[in-house]
């Protein structure tokens, strides 16, 4: 993790800690959160709304079929309080996101970590992200 | 994590601030100083080995009567079944409504408390709610107030501590879907227990719906650096579709 991050970060754990269970009113049941996809794409939209911040991604496959995904960030509150701005992504940067899919297989998911054309990795503090099995990342 | 450490060192080096160091004396009686920044605090009931005196007891469950009972009960359960088939119910929040009296002082998001002439107004960041508490005012009658997400609050200072009064909450508004009716009233109880740590002790009372009234506590931490931000719910993607089932439209507007 990029060292000027870390010190906000690490603050935030212990916001999070302390108002993280009270969205469980929000119910995020809609996600799988038995796998997760590793989606690699171009950003074609950062939108910086509450409820929620989304990303949208154009996913382009090894035959060059262009899948678009839309992906759900938490409160732009809270990834404000974790270290996120709005202009920390633009249209057509390349990153890589972790979702939560879908369970009814549309094209989205819910992000649990998103790593920026530079090589930061931010998470939006998805309340028990931990709590949702990873798949590996296949190559 | 050096970062976690400090502030927690500082956050309970803070807590041990005599009472008398946050107050102002007005008249013969001591009116705390309570106004700014609080977090929620202990939110899971000081539960394992962080308890502390600071930290409330978990909230019991809601005394309801037994049709009112089954009622939440039944919904509880639906809910929880939907949850696991991966269609969940919508609610207030997928409609993006505030969520009023008393979830609001919740505190999800940090909560702000400013001090005023005849007033005490509570912030809440989360769909930047308000509530106001007028102070020294007689309470109206409950068929005087239209029906509202904060209701009409009158608050009165008892020393060091703030006793609100609350009535007029719609019945759509419900703290953890629980059913009340329009006769509900809340009483608080708004104190100190030490220097940067606020209680509010909420007595819910409803003589419809609960068999007796439904005592619980929410806690707060003082965040003096954190100022809040705005919150508009401005595109809500989830919505409730004809069945009540929380749906997400795909893609932007």
């Amino acid at each position: 993790m990029n060292s000027i991050l870390r010190p906000v970060v690490g603050g935030v754990v212990l916001v999070l800690l302390v108002t993280g269970s009270a969205l469980a009113h929000h119910s995020f049941a809609m996600f799988d959160h038995t796998r997760t996809l590793t989606l690699k794409g171009a950003v074609t939209k950062f939108q910086w709304t509450n409820p929620h911040a989304y990303i949208e991604l154009d996913v382009t496959d090894a035959k060059g079929a262009v899948t678009h995904y839309s992906i759900e960030c938490t409160s732009i509150n809270m990834m404000q309080r974790a270290g996120w701005r709005s202009n920390m992504i633009k249209s057509g940067d390349k990153v890589k996101a972790i979702v939560a899919p879908l369970i009814n297989g549309e094209p989205a998911g819910l992000l649990l970590e998103l790593t920026l054309p530079d090589g930061k990795v931010l998470e939006p503090g998805v309340p028990g992200a931990n709590t949702y099995k990873r798949t590996p990342e296949q190559e | 994590m050096r970062a976690v450490g400090f502030a927690v060192v500082t956050a309970f080096a803070l807590s041990l601030l005599p009472l008398h160091a946050a107050a102002q004396t007005r008249g013969a009686s001591t009116i705390p100083d309570i106004t700014g920044s609080w977090e929620r605090y202990g939110a899971r009931g000081g539960a394992g080995a962080q308890r502390d005196a600071t930290m409330p007891p978990p909230a019991p469950q809601p005394p309801l009567k037994p049709e009112y009972l089954k009622e939440w009960q039944t919904k509880l359960q639906a809910a929880r079944e939907a949850d696991a088939k991966g269609t969940p119910l919508a609610t207030n929040a997928t409609l993006c409504l505030p969520e009023g009296m008393p979830a609001m002082m919740g505190a999800t998001f940090p909560m702000e408390i400013l001090q005023s002439r005849g007033q005490v107004t509570v912030i809440e960041e989360a769909f930047t709610q308000v509530r106001r508490i007028f102070l020294d005012q007689p309470q109206k009658a409950i068929e005087d107030v239209e029906p509202g997400f904060y209701g009409y609050s009158v608050g009165r200072w008892e020393g060091d501590t703030l006793v609100v009064d609350t009535v007029g909450i719609k019945e759509s508004v419900r703290y953890q879907n629980v059913p009340h009716s329009d006769k509900v009233r809340i009483k608080e109880r708004i104190h100190l227990v030490a220097g940067n740590i606020l209680w509010d002790e909420i007595t819910i009372e409803d003589p419809l719906t609960l068999e007796k009234p439904w005592a619980f506590t929410f806690a707060y931490r003082r965040n003096p650096d954190y100022k809040l931000l705005e919150y508009i719910c401005e595109d809500n993607r989830e919505y409730a579709d004809e069945g009540g089932l929380q749906k997400i439209r795909i893609g932007p507007r």
